[in-house]
C-alpha cells in the first residue's frame, strides 16, 4: 500500500505529477524541473518531505545511547543545535545518513530518510538493550515543510518568525498562529527552514506559505527539482550515494567524522583506521565535457580499464552542465583533476573530475 | 487540418506522420513528452541507418532519466531534427512539428501500421 502525506490531495489539485517513492507518492514535479529548480536558487519554493521520519530519542540515556551509534560527537551537542551524522554498522558501511536536533537535556529528535524509518528503527531498537532511553517513532503524527531559497527567510518574519536562529539550529516558533519547531535546515545548499508540525496543520499551512510566499515568487517544488539542487549542492542521496557498501569516508564525509571523540561507536574501529591508513575507494564529482550525461550505476573509465561508477547524475540547470557523482578507486591519477570516462550506452564519454559542491552553498547563516 | 488528424501513434507514445512521397516523419506524442517533463538531450541516429519496427533508434532524456525511443515501422533514416538536437526543449515547446525526431523511407509492408492507433484511439487508449 503506497503512503499518501496529509498533503497529497494539494498536490492532486495542482495537478503535480505523481511518483512512487520510497513507498509514499509523492510530487516528483509540478510544472517543470528546471523552473522548479530556478525558483529555489532565486527566489523561495515549498517543499512537501512529510515522507521522512521523525524519531524522538529520549530518557536517562539518550545522550549515551545516541552516542555509541554516530561518529558525530553528540556530548558536544549544544542546547538547540542540529548535527549532520551517519548510522554505521560495524564494518563502517552505512544504514542511513540522519541529523539530530538537541530538544532538551535529554531529548533529541532525529530526522530520517523515508527509505529507511524501519530500518532505522530496528538497528536503534537492537542498540539500545541496556540503556534506559525511550525510541519513540512518531513520522506518521508529524509534518515536515522545507521553505528554501533566498528569500525564505523574508518569507518566514512576514508569516511571523521572531526568532532569530543559525543554520542548523532548531527553534519553537509560531508561524501563521500555528505553534511548531522551525529548523534552519535544508537539503538545497541554499538558506531557508524546514518546519514541523502535527499533521492536522498541514493543509492550513501549505495554502498560508504559498499565499503569503506570493510577493516573493514562490512555487511548490516536487521531488525531481530537490534531486538536482542537492546534486548541485554535493549533497549526498543515501541510496545512491551512501548506501550499506560504503563507509562515510570514502564517501568524503571526513568533517562530519571527529577524530577525537573519546566515546566508542558502531563502526569506530574500521572509519579509524580508514582515516589512518585510507580507503580504497573514493566519491568525486564529474563534470561531463559533452552533452551527455552520466546517470545512476554507469561504469567509469580510466585508461581503457573499468574504475568505478556513477551514484548520482543529471543536468544542472544553474551550470547548464551535466554533472554526476562517481565512486572511483582511490588514486591520486584517477581522484585528482583529470579526465575520466563515462560508459553511456556502449560508448565512452569523457568527464572532468572537479571539487564539490558543483555550485557554491549559500546556506551558512550567522548571526554572532 | 491539424497534424493530429493524420498521425499514427503507438503504445509506446511515438507517432509516425505520412508525407504522402515515401516520407515518414517519427516523432514523440504529445502525451509522452509531457510525461518526460524537460527534456534536455537527444541522441539521434546516422543518416542512412536502417531499423526494424520496434527496435531503438533514439535515447531522449529528462532531467530525471533517459528513455529509448522505438521505431513505428521498418524504415531507413534519410533525415534527423538537428535543430532538436541543438535545442531538445523543441520537443516540449512543439512535439509535432519543430520537435520531430527522424524523418525515414519505410522499408517494410503496408502491414506494418496495423497495429498502430490514430489519435483519438490512442487518447481514449490513455485514459
Amino acid at each position: 500500500m503506497t503512503k499518501q502525506t496529509f498533503l497529497h490531495d494539494k498536490h492532486v489539485q495542482l495537478e503535480a505529477k505523481m511518483v512512487d517513492f520510497a513507498g509514499w507518492h509523492m510530487p516528483v514535479q509540478y510544472t517543470s524541473i528546471i523552473e522548479e529548480h530556478n525558483t529555489v536558487r532565486e527566489n523561495v519554493g515549498l517543499f512537501d518531505v512529510s515522507h521522512m521520519g521523525e524519531v524522538f530519542v529520549s530518557g536517562k540515556d539518550s545522550l549515551v545511547f545516541l552516542n555509541s551509534i554516530v561518529p558525530q560527537d553528540i556530548s558536544k551537542l549544544p542546547y538547540e543545535k542540529a548535527v549532520y551524522c551517519q548510522l554505521p554498522k560495524e564494518n563502517g558501511c552505512l544504514i542511513d545518513d540522519l541529523i539530530i536536533y538537541k530538544l532538551g537535556i535529554l531529548e533529541y529528535l532525529v530526522i530520517c530518510n523515508a527509505s529507511r524509518v524501519d530500518e532505522d528503527i530496528n538497528w536503534m531498537s537492537i542498540n539500545s538493550k541496556g540503556y534506559d532511553v525511550k525510541i519513540d517513532n512518531q513520522s506518521h503524527n508529524y509534518s515536515l515543510l522545507a521553505i528554501q531559497g533566498p528569500k525564505a527567510d523574508a518569507l518566514m518574519r512576514k508569516m511571523g518568525l521572531k526568532t532569530q536562529q543559525d543554520s542548523f539550529t532548531i527553534k519553537p516558533a509560531t508561524i501563521a498562529g500555528i505553534k511548531l519547531l522551525a529548523s534552519r535546515t535544508g537539503y538545497t545548499g541554499e538558506d531557508g527552514y524546514e518546519i514541523l508540525f502535527e499533521n492536522k496543520y498541514a493543509e492550513f499551512l501549505w495554502d498560508k506559505i504559498l499565499e503569503n510566499g506570493k510577493e516573493f515568487g514562490i512555487k511548490p517544488i516536487g521531488l525531481g527539482a530537490r534531486d538536482t539542487l542537492r546534486l548541485e549542492a554535493g549533497l549526498h542521496l543515501y541510496g545512491n550515494d551512501l548506501d550499506e557498501n560504503t563507509t562515510p569516508i570514502e564517501a568524503g564525509l571526513f568533517w562530519s567524522v571527529p577524530k577525537d571523540k573519546s566515546a566508542n561507536y558502531n563502526g569506530k574501529n574500521v572509519i579509524m583506521e580508514q582515516i589512518a591508513n585510507g580507503v580504497s575507494k573514493k566519491l568525486i564529482g564529474l563534470k561531463m565535457l559533452d552533452k551527455s550525461i552520466a546517470r545512476h550505476e554507469y561504469d567509469v573509465y580510466f585508461k581503457g580499464e573499468k574504475v568505478g561508477y556513477i551514484t548520482s547524475g543529471a543536468p544542472s540547470p544553474t551550470l547548464k552542465e551535466n554533472i554526476a557523482l562517481a565512486y572511483v578507486k582511490n588514486d591520486k591519477e584517477i581522484c585528482e583533476n583529470t579526465t575520466v570516462q563515462v560508459m553511456i550506452r556502449e560508448k565512452l564519454h569523457d568527464a572532468q573530475v572537479v571539487k564539490r559542491p558543483f555550485v557554491q552553498k549559500r546556506n551558512k547563516v550567522r548571526l554572532s | 487540418m491539424s497534424i493530429t488528424e493524420k498521425v499514427l501513434c503507438t503504445k509506446s507514445h511515438e507517432f509516425l506522420f505520412d508525407n504522402d512521397n515515401g516520407i515518414y516523419t517519427v516523432g514523440l506524442t504529445d502525451y509522452a513528452v509531457e510525461q518526460l517533463g524537460d527534456i534536455v538531450f537527444l541522441e539521434l541516429p546516422e543518416v542512412g541507418t536502417e531499423f526494424g519496427k520496434g527496435e531503438t533508434f533514439a535515447t531522449v532524456e529528462s532531467v530525471k532519466a533517459a528513455s529509448e525511443i522505438y521505431m513505428p515501422i521498418s524504415g531507413k533514416v534519410v533525415e534527423i531534427n538537428e535543430a532538436a538536437v541543438d535545442a531538445p526543449e523543441l520537443l516540449n515547446e512543439d512535439n509535432w512539428e519543430k520537435g520531430w525526431l527522424v524523418k525515414i523511407e519505410a522499408t517494410g509492408e503496408n502491414s506494418e501500421q496495423d497495429d498502430l492507433m490514430e489519435y483519438e484511439d490512442y487518447k481514449e487508449e490513455l485514459e
